[in-house]
């Protein structure tokens, strides 16, 4: 049994297994859904040990250079004389997946912890959860398009509800908007993904394939078709392929998010249940991250190449825009939401430059961000399920209250503003370091744009440190008085439990950063080397 | 009368050889006699023996029909003098009405409105054979006289089928709606049928002169011709202009009797159209005097918008149904556009009308299954009934999402497949029309998610104060609709199996 689909479908599992399962058991959904996280956890790990680095298994553009592959025929239609429609189950890992794959997987652990404290309607809460669970690794395995697409909008679903059912007060419109918003860039993909697909041959079959590594081979076009680099067909009265690239990257962008198409995420984070916070901010935004590296960069290389000054530009809108943003709230969850785009930008600055250093810089930070936005919605969580309130001006001298939390709080909110010695500084480091890079070597970035970054960093210490100074030092002073002193507690054992992993993680990468640099250096270089730049 | 003596042993001859051809229809009416009778004979007992006789015999001659592809072996078929036409895709829509309609049939009597009618059922029963009997022959007819006929046929015996609770007020003012809009479409369709048959001298699309004397005939008046006839077929179909009857009749009938309409009718309306338009497509030259490929395409623009954007504004799930029906039908006609030698086109329209028509008989049948418990009409009658009634809820939201087509079910697959022929007709013909089509498909895809979502988002995602007012139900209803959302989503993992 292919160790990949037992990763994406021991969740769905069991999931079934709680649906079938009598209500009256209900205190044991937690207990099982954990059970199922840690058996991803362990399978992902067994994968990242096995995984093998060098330049053979590099794989962005060579089938056989992918690892732990699973390729089985799917849906063939025949469709008369246009041939059989051809799709497959096709799921691979390289460099940059795993890192992916690892950081979902023990996201999704710390995530099941965080579910204890949801109390009703469990079935359908931890089924949901592990539905997503399954779209979500999914999603970073797939090298089918269409498999990719149906992992893409599976994820959609179960986000609904979760938010729906079981968000804060205006849940209702957070879903729907986030909904809506990411349906309407997933169905433009669609459409492309179509095209793509009527473009694409299969060199063995000679069918049309949905076969991402196939569709980045300029030699497998149709001459005539709409997405081939031949023949320069125009849609609506611009290059075809510009036009493919830019749908695509807007379904991407709205994802990641990128300014302007953010704003669902201060809504659909700040009314989530904390586990479904975690999950959004730690992994979704990586797929739109991993989208823009995997499909758009990949499957059109020549236009990402051309419009990298727009990429960057969008990446040092974010940073700036996010950072501001955050320093302007009061409310503490809204503020990490914000800071969650301002660190996003960064990584769509690294991937703009089109150097190894910043795409690794991207992927860095992509995984560092992962593990710290995940301990920064649970310490939020922490504090809103003691006392229903995350306004930072109702709190005030949380250090002498809480000592643990905050001793917690501050690993954070250090780590996140990019501390030397934590990952957040090498992710931003190295993604600042290829866009400086950028104008000496490839003339993508102009100098400006690594600037603008430094000063996003400059900006994240400023709201990070400020809040750690409101709520958490000088003198105890609660708006709720009595009543909050004595329903915040300090982190009880599973908090703990959840936290301590993360900070340590954080700190080891921020240390031997060589732990994801290792596996995904080789397939850094090769897509670099597939782009045609140094 | 002496000059036709010597052709009389042709045309018997003619005749007899079409029976063959013809044994689906022949079993359809032996069906329909015997219900009657059976009716007759059994008096007051009679609804549940009428209710297993017709459920069986639409199985035996889905059974017949597939038989028929024997016939098929040597090609396409057209018998009864060049009025009727049997093809493979003929075939596959046959089955699908019949397989429908079965699955309707037995639907009837659970619906605790229908089935309180004083007279009981069983004329319904016959009615529906009847029904599908005409719904067999549109899918066959190619001579203009064939389609009036079986459109005909189809109308009256609809217009008996919405007015059948005619004590019911509601349900009457439908009936008489429905007649008189569906009368007056008829009329018009005749007068273009009329004015084909004038400029081109024969009624028979296949052979026969009417193509070439239509090329003779000022375009103009071709164009006129052919919109006249449209109305008739819109009727059906209910596309933009003639789509006002749709949310009434489909709110005012009984919830079978609008899922009768909203799947199989529409289903051998276009199989007629297929039919219709293959002549046109093929003979050379026609596209000069009436382009339907520009036609079918501002058609199916207008209807999505229109269809999509009006539900968004119901607050009654009937209503909302029905304009989600009218933006189906647009969306199924950007599969006609492509009308190339090969068959994709055909194939991704049948399996479209399969996924959608499976999840609309899921959705009324949920109509029914709330409106018998919870008596819920509304929007706002569905608050927090998911907590009360968690297996329907969740065949409700599986069933919505077919509808509106993400992944991973059936009617995203019908979408896609529907995208693609629309794609590969563009990428020939780069006419900006069909980027214009996908473009539109998939803006109203999203707004579609919009009015569909409001169902979950009631159920779930809102709580009631209420207690009252619950009923228990027909367990059957509640098993069929499960089995009908765990069909949509296997028809999602595996489609081939479809399409075999």
């Amino acid at each position: 049994m292919n160790i990949l689909t037992l990763l994406i479908f021991t969740p769905l599992l069991f999931g079934l297994i709680i649906i079938l399962m009598p209500s009256s058991w209900r205190f044991s959904f937690k207990y099982i859904t954990l059970l199922a996280t840690l058996i991803q956890l362990g399978l992902s790990i067994a994968m990242y040990l096995q995984f093998k680095s060098g330049p053979e298994y590099a794989g962005i553009n060579a089938e056989g250079m992918f690892q732990f592959v699973q390729k089985v025929h799917w849906i063939s239609l025949n469709l008369g004389s246009l041939g059989k429609m051809q799709i497959d189950y096709f799921v691979g890992i390289d460099g940059i997946s795993i890192a992916m794959v690892v950081m979902s997987s023990v996201v999704m652990v710390i995530a099941a912890l965080a579910s204890w404290e949801i109390q009703s309607n469990l079935k359908g809460f931890f089924s949901l959860f592990l539905l997503l669970n399954t779209a979500v690794i999914g999603v970073f395995c797939a090298l089918d398009f269409f498999l990719f697409y149906i992992f893409y909008e599976l994820m959609l679903l179960p986000l609904y509800f979760l938010i729906g059912m079981w968000g804060g007060a205006r849940r209702e419109y957070a879903a729907i908007k986030f909904f809506l918003y990411t349906l309407f860039g997933s169905v433009f993909m669609l459409l492309v993904m179509i095209g793509l697909y009527l473009s694409v041959k299969d060199p063995l079959t000679g069918d049309h394939t949905f076969n991402i590594i196939q569709m980045m081979n300029p030699a497998n076009y149709d001459s005539d078709s709409i997405f081939s680099v031949l023949a320069h067909k125009t849609l609506l009265g611009m290059p075809a392929r510009t036009v493919g690239f830019v749908v695509l990257f807007i379904a991407f962008a709205i994802k990641v998010p990128v300014v302007p198409l953010h704003t669902w995420l201060p809504d659909a984070h700040v009314e989530a249940p904390t586990p479904v916070s975690i999950i959004l901010a730690g992994i979704l935004l990586k797929i739109g991250g991993y989208g823009i590296i995997r499909i758009c960069v990949g499957i059109f290389p020549e236009i990402a190449v051309s419009g990298a000054y727009w990429i960057g530009l969008l990446g040092v809108i974010s940073i700036l825009y996010g950072a501001l943003n955050a320093l302007a709230q009061r409310d503490l969850k809204r503020l990490i939401a914000y800071s969650s785009v301002s660190h996003m930008g960064f990584v769509l600055l690294g991937i703009a430059s089109l150097t190894p250093e910043g795409i690794s810089g991207a992927v860095m930070q992509m995984v560092s961000h992962g593990f710290l936005s995940t301990m920064l919605f649970f310490l939020v969580g922490v504090v809103y399920n003691r006392v229903h309130d995350r306004d930072i001006y109702h709190f005030r001298g949380l250090g002498s209250l809480m000592p643990r939390y905050t001793a917690l709080v501050m690993i954070a909110f250090f780590a996140s503003l990019g501390l030397p010695g934590f990952s957040a500084f090498v992710g931003e480091a190295f993604s600042l370091i290829g866009a400086f890079k950028s104008p000496s070597v490839n003339g993508a970035l102009p100098y400006w744009m690594a600037v603008c970054g430094s000063v996003g960093i400059l900006l994240g210490a400023a709201y990070f440190l400020w809040t750690l100074q409101r709520m958490f030092f000088g003198s105890l002073t609660l708006k709720g008085g009595e009543i909050w002193k004595s329903a915040l507690t300090d982190l009880n054992t599973r908090e703990l439990f959840s936290l301590f992993p993360l900070a340590l993680l954080a700190l080891v990468l921020g240390v031997m950063p060589s732990l994801v640099f290792d596996k995904v250096n080789d397939s850094v270089l090769a897509l670099v080397h597939f782009i045609g730049m140094k | 009368m002496n000059d036709l003596l010597p052709f009389l042993p042709g045309l018997l001859k003619q005749v007899f050889d079409g029976i063959p051809l013809f044994m689906p229809e022949i079993y359809l009416s032996a069906l329909f006699v015997v219900l009657l009778v059976t009716d007759l004979l059994f008096g007051k007992n009679s609804a549940w023996i009428c209710k297993i006789i017709a459920c069986g015999g639409l199985i035996v001659i889905a059974m017949k029909d597939i038989e028929q592809l024997k016939l098929l072996l040597a090609g396409s078929q057209l018998f009864f003098s060049n009025m009727l036409l049997l093809h493979d895709k003929t075939v596959a829509f046959k089955l699908m009405i019949d397989v429908l309609s079965a699955i309707l049939l037995l639907y009837f009597d659970w619906d605790d409105q229908l089935a309180s009618h004083k007279k009981g059922l069983t004329d319904l029963y016959s009615i529906v054979i009847a029904t599908v009997f005409g719904m067999h022959l549109m899918v066959m007819a190619t001579n203009l006289l064939s389609i009036y006929l079986s459109v005909e046929m189809v109308s009256i015996a609809s217009y008996l089928m919405v007015a059948y609770r005619a004590e019911n007020g509601i349900s009457s003012e439908a009936g008489l709606k429905y007649v008189l809009f569906g009368a007056a479409s008829s009329a018009i369709m005749l007068y273009g049928i009329s004015l084909l048959y004038g400029f081109g001298g024969s009624l028979n699309l296949f052979g026969g002169n009417l193509l070439p004397g239509l090329m003779q005939v000022n375009p103009l008046a071709v164009a006129l011709a052919l919109l006249l006839f449209f109305v008739g077929i819109g009727f059906k179909l209910s596309f933009v202009p003639v789509h006002f009857w749709v949310p009434d009749i489909y709110q005012g009938a009984p919830a079978p009797i609008s899922a009768f309409l909203s799947t199989v009718t529409k289903i051998a309306a276009f199989g007629l159209l297929v039919n219709f338009l293959t002549p046109f497509i093929f003979f050379p030259g026609f596209s000069k005097v009436f382009d339907f490929g520009l036609f079918l395409s501002v058609i199916g623009i207008i209807t999505m918008i229109a269809g999509n954007f009006a539900a968004t504004l119901q607050t009654n799930l009937k209503r909302m149904l029905a304009y989600s029906s009218i933006g189906h039908t647009g969306f199924a006609l950007m599969a006609l556009v492509n009308f190339n030698a090969d068959k994709q086109g055909i194939t991704a329209l049948t399996f479209y009308l399969f996924a959608y028509s499976l999840a609309n008989v899921g959705a009324w049948m949920l109509v029914s299954y709330f409106s018998n418990t919870a008596n819920a009409e509304n929007m706002d009658d569905f608050k927090g009934l998911g907590f009360k009634y968690p297996l329907a809820s969740v065949a409700f939201v599986i069933i919505l999402i077919s509808l509106t087509g993400i992944p991973v079910t059936a009617g995203f697959y019908g979408k896609f497949l529907v995208f693609s022929s629309v794609y590969t007709v563009y990428e020939i013909s780069h006419n900006i029309w069909f980027l214009l089509l996908m473009i539109t498909g998939a803006v109203t895809t999203v707004v579609s998610l919009f009015y569909y979502i409001k169902i979950p988002l009631n159920l779930f995602l809102r709580k009631t104060e209420r207690t009252t007012g619950f009923a228990s139900t027909n367990s059957y209803l509640l098993v069929s609709i499960a089995i009908i959302s765990l069909l949509v989503v296997c028809l999602g993992l595996f489609p081939d199996f479809l399409v075999k």
